[in-house]
């Protein structure tokens, strides 16, 4: 994305006053969680402030955890060393349990393709290479998938809106360990504008990536 | 608008106002529903401006120049920047040498993130109970939690105001333990003239964008008293693939915030003196207790409620609690109860199964409890007699808006009989009798 369009979201968020994920009136999040389900096809979007985060998050959503074992070909060793602090143990063979897609400026444009050829009930998106810091997602069509994810990231929240006031009405679903993986809007709103411009047809005059 | 600047100015203060009829019983209110929004965090030219600059820098070294300034503000030997508080905590933990199945002591009374950065460091957290002045850490409940797995202290400077460090140092020091600070509210708070965050062996400190100090939506750091500990903290992310790095964006964000921070930290006393003096002048309403040589950051403002001092001593003060709270609210004070039960009363510290399977509370199940909320009587107290006012005394909050939550405690504490009709009327529970809640 060009500087002058980072430049223009950054301030388009400041100005509205809203930067903090548990704000009510907050935009930016539950617009990229919209513009992700189009683009990949998928019910859910969980949003999350890492890699590492969203693998967590798509395991937990499964009711993966610790003492585990999963089917995951051709992972890499920063990923392997992750699901071994989880506890979880990784087969090569068998079905995967989540799918992987490392988004840039260069591919960006072809998340929707690549997301139709996943085939596993969690897709982790990982949206790091678009430039704003470390951010990602979990898709999924399960929506247990996305309760427990959702749950994980918030201290076991499920609505960042009320997350402060809320009563849990499916103590089930409450993860037991729970981090604050949550996603600024700041960034998620500069990731929105990345992926939308790279999935227009004919990019706008100056818009080079 | 797309903006966040206020729709319309506040009225200013009208002597009459106090004596009127309540706003729940028909009146009108002090602030009325088109004043009551408090826009924070103040964001300026300066912030939008430096943002517009970091683009043309690299991330690493947006991050690692606000994590060095801020390092230097506070005063801390070591800083590690991350993505949220949680994670600042965790590290602060790791690097303090917790291994897994090891105790950490921590208080019953915080935000649930305290105990569950013990979980994530595979650590098991014993609960102790509270001071009742300070609402901080008792560091004879910490005394007595101690064992010969406890691996760390984790006191929390609870809305702002600093634990009892001394007492808990001497503690840690005297059991070889660590002590690791969690000041997540306390921003700028101070024990004489050192920085809450450089007191322990390391500190986590979120700087999430509704603490006194914000960054750009979510962040934290992490602060560590040796070289040695620092290395701990960021070989283990490392070592174990976890992302917990800060965002440039948050990063850029918090540079140009801490330039202006000692600003919002003076406007936030000069709120909190005021308002104290106020509630004290009503009898019913109480100001937040702050130690000789502390100095309090006032994220939060804990205001103490004592029914026998306008005669309503004869019921509980749980229920006179929940009725002033329904009356400061019709007046457009968001008083809130912050927290509801003990942490360890919370679902995640009932049914501990961790990351799966009881992991890591399985690896320690002599440091285990069921706890029920009555194990802490002191929070029990604190939750029953105490309401929290969180935004409103931050700037950009007016004098006059000021003023005006003033008039609303006072109007409130006149009306003793109000208080009693409503009590009366409704079955009012004690807080922990609801569903636990974050906030």
């Amino acid at each position: 994305m060009e500087l002058f369009d980072t430049a223009t979201v950054l301030t388009r968020v400041m100005t509205s006053g809203v930067v903090m994920s548990i704000e009510k009136s907050d935009r930016e999040l539950p617009g990229l969680e919209r513009l992700l389900t189009k683009q990949t096809g998928r019910a859910k979007a969980v949003l999350l402030n890492s890699r590492s985060a969203a693998l967590h998050a798509a395991l937990a959503g499964q009711g993966i955890g610790y003492g585990d074992e999963i089917s995951r070909p051709g992972l890499g060793r920063k990923d392997l060393a992750f699901l071994a602090w989880l506890g979880v143990t990784v087969r090569e063979d068998g079905p995967a349990a989540f799918d992987h897609l490392a988004v840039d400026a260069e591919n960006a444009g072809l998340l929707g393709e690549s997301a139709r050829q996943s085939t596993a009930p969690a897709l982790v998106v990982d949206l790091t290479g678009l430039g704003f810091g470390p951010a990602a997602a979990v898709l999924t069509d399960d929506p247990a998938v996305w309760a427990r994810a959702e749950r994980l990231k918030i201290f076991g929240a499920y609505d960042l809106r009320t997350m402060w006031t809320q009563e849990e009405e499916s103590p089930d679903l409450v993860p037991g360990v729970q981090f604050n993986y949550r996603l600024s809007p700041l960034v998620a709103a500069c990731v929105r504008m990345a992926l939308s411009q790279a999935a227009r047809p004919h990019p706008t005059p100056g818009a080079t990536k | 608008m797309i903006t966040d600047f206020p729709a319309k100015p506040l009225p200013l203060p009208d002597d009459d106002d106090v004596d009127a009829e309540l706003s729940a019983f028909g009146g009108s209110a002090i602030i009325s529903k088109e004043h009551r929004r408090t826009v924070f965090p103040v964001i300026t030219k300066e912030d939008v401006f430096n943002l517009m600059l970091a683009q043309r820098s690299t991330p690493e070294r947006v991050v690692a120049e606000f994590a060095e300034t801020y390092r230097d503000y506070v005063g801390a030997r070591h800083a590690l920047p991350t993505a949220s508080g949680t994670s600042s905590l965790h590290l602060a933990l790791v690097g303090a040498g917790v291994q897994p199945g090891d105790e950490v002591i921590v208080p019953a009374f915080t935000f649930i993130a305290t105990a569950q950065a013990v979980v994530a460091a595979h650590a098991v957290p014993v609960f102790v109970d509270i001071d009742p002045r300070t609402y901080c850490m008792s560091p004879q409940a910490a005394a007595a939690a101690v064992t010969e797995r406890t691996r760390a202290i984790m006191p929390v400077h609870v809305h702002g105001l600093p634990a009892d460090v001394p007492a808990l140092r001497a503690l840690a020091d005297k059991h070889g333990i660590a002590l690791v600070e969690d000041a997540s509210h306390a921003h700028s708070a101070k024990i004489g003239d050192q920085v809450a965050g450089s007191f322990g062996d390391a500190a986590g400190q979120s700087l999430m964008a509704d603490k006194n100090f914000p960054l750009g939506g979510e962040g934290g750091i992490a602060f560590f008293a040796t070289e040695e500990s620092y290395r701990r903290a960021a070989d283990y992310v490392e070592r174990h693939g976890i992302d917990y790095g800060m965002s440039w964006v948050a990063a850029a964000f918090g540079t140009s915030q801490l330039a202006r921070l000692p600003y919002y930290d003076e406007v936030r006393a000069r709120n909190a003196a005021l308002l104290g003096e106020a509630l004290e002048g009503t009898g019913l309403f109480h100001a937040p207790y702050v130690p000789e040589g502390h100095v309090h950051a006032y994220n939060m403002y804990r205001i103490t409620l004592r029914p026998d001092a306008v005669d309503l001593g004869d019921l509980p003060v749980h229920a006179v609690k929940e009725a002033v709270h329904e009356l400061l609210v019709a007046e457009g004070v968001p008083a809130r109860e912050w927290q509801n039960t003990p942490i360890p009363c919370h679902l995640p510290f009932q049914y501990r199964t961790g990351f799966g399977n009881g992991y890591p509370f399985s690896l320690n199940p002599g440091a285990v409890r069921d706890h029920r909320p009555e194990d802490f009587p002191v929070t029990l107290g604190m939750l029953d007699s105490t309401l929290v006012l969180c935004r409103e005394l931050r700037a950009p909050v007016e004098y006059e808006r000021a003023l005006r939550y003033a008039d609303a405690f006072e109007k409130v504490a006149r009306r003793p009989d109000a208080i009693r009709k409503l009590v009366a009327d409704n079955e009012y529970r004690r807080p922990y009798e609801k569903a636990a809640r974050l906030g």
